[in-house]
């Protein structure tokens, strides 16, 4: 069975860099927060009320769940978020078209390819 | 001073939103008020509390609905009261002309009678579609409900061989 993951996509600039900040680890929402600044070098910031209203909307959608908590002596406010694997498969698609459309850009502006970071 | 603004901020948001997210908020509102700036913290809560009321609870469909019905109410019945003084203004011109005050104005009661029902009828006109738009509404909210209340297995996922 194709899964059709086109009603998801494109994904929301809060919605895929959250999404990216989860990719790699569970995460509370500040922290989400923090990854998010430095994943973008300080130029996208996301306060509380984008975050967890877009959170919410993940979680609706499965594409984020509620992860459970890492120690008792946190502030049991503290609450870790994960990437579902619906939610791998979506944020995968997105990148895919993100590709896409870099490499449509490039054709078209006559850019050269990044060099490779040694 | 600026916590408990903060506060009060996250106690006006929908309760749903509220019990889900409010303590963590505030927790970030602790941890990151140095960094970030407090006028920012507050200010990204403003913006979330009008967003959230406005965007995400759908309390501005019954907002808009009410006010729908209370301007089709002010409307008709202003209309009507317009046509009921236009048809006066017209039988005092005629009661002028032929000089018998006394017995056209024993005819006029039945004129206020009709106005009355007119504006009568228009307000009733206007609740009517009122209920009718708050109807379709409730019908479109309660879809919704039961939707979301679906097994998660059949959430957020569809394919293509998934019959529409």
């Amino acid at each position: 069975m194709i899964e059709d993951l086109s009603p998801f996509i494109p994904l929301s600039p809060a919605i895929l860099h959250i999404l990216l900040s989860l990719a790699g680890s569970d995460r509370h929402g500040y922290g989400i927060m923090q990854e998010v600044a430095r994943q973008s070098e300080g130029q996208y910031k996301l306060g509380p009320g984008t975050l967890y209203d877009n959170l919410q909307k993940l979680m609706n959608q499965r594409l984020v769940d509620e992860a459970p908590r890492r120690s008792g002596s946190e502030d049991p406010r503290r609450r870790y978020y994960r990437l579902t694997s619906f939610g791998r498969r979506v944020l995968s698609a997105e990148v895919a078209r993100l590709e896409g459309v870099v490499r449509e850009a490039k054709l078209r502006l006559h850019l050269p390819n990044p060099r490779r970071a040694t | 001073m600026t916590r408990a603004l903060y506060e009060w901020l996250l106690w006006l948001h929908p309760p749903a939103f509220r019990r889900q997210f409010a303590a963590e908020m505030l927790w970030i509102f602790d941890e990151a008020s140095e960094s970030e700036g407090v006028v920012a913290l507050l200010l990204d809560g403003l913006v979330s509390l009008m967003r959230q009321w406005l965007l995400r609870s759908g309390a501005w469909k019954v907002a808009a609905a009410v006010a729908g019905g209370l301007l089709q109410v002010t409307a008709g019945g202003l209309g009507m009261l317009l046509l009921g003084h236009a048809q006066l203004t017209a039988f005092l011109a005629a009661a002028q002309l032929d000089g018998g005050w006394t017995e056209n104005l024993r005819s006029a009661a039945p004129i206020a009678m009709s106005t009355l029902i007119r504006l009568a009828s228009g307000s009733v006109i206007g609740i009517l579609l009122m209920v009718i738009g708050l109807a379709l509404w409730v019908k479109n909210f309660t879809e919704r409900r039961i939707r979301d209340l679906q097994p998660r297995r059949n959430r957020g996922r569809r394919c293509s061989n998934c019959a529409v």
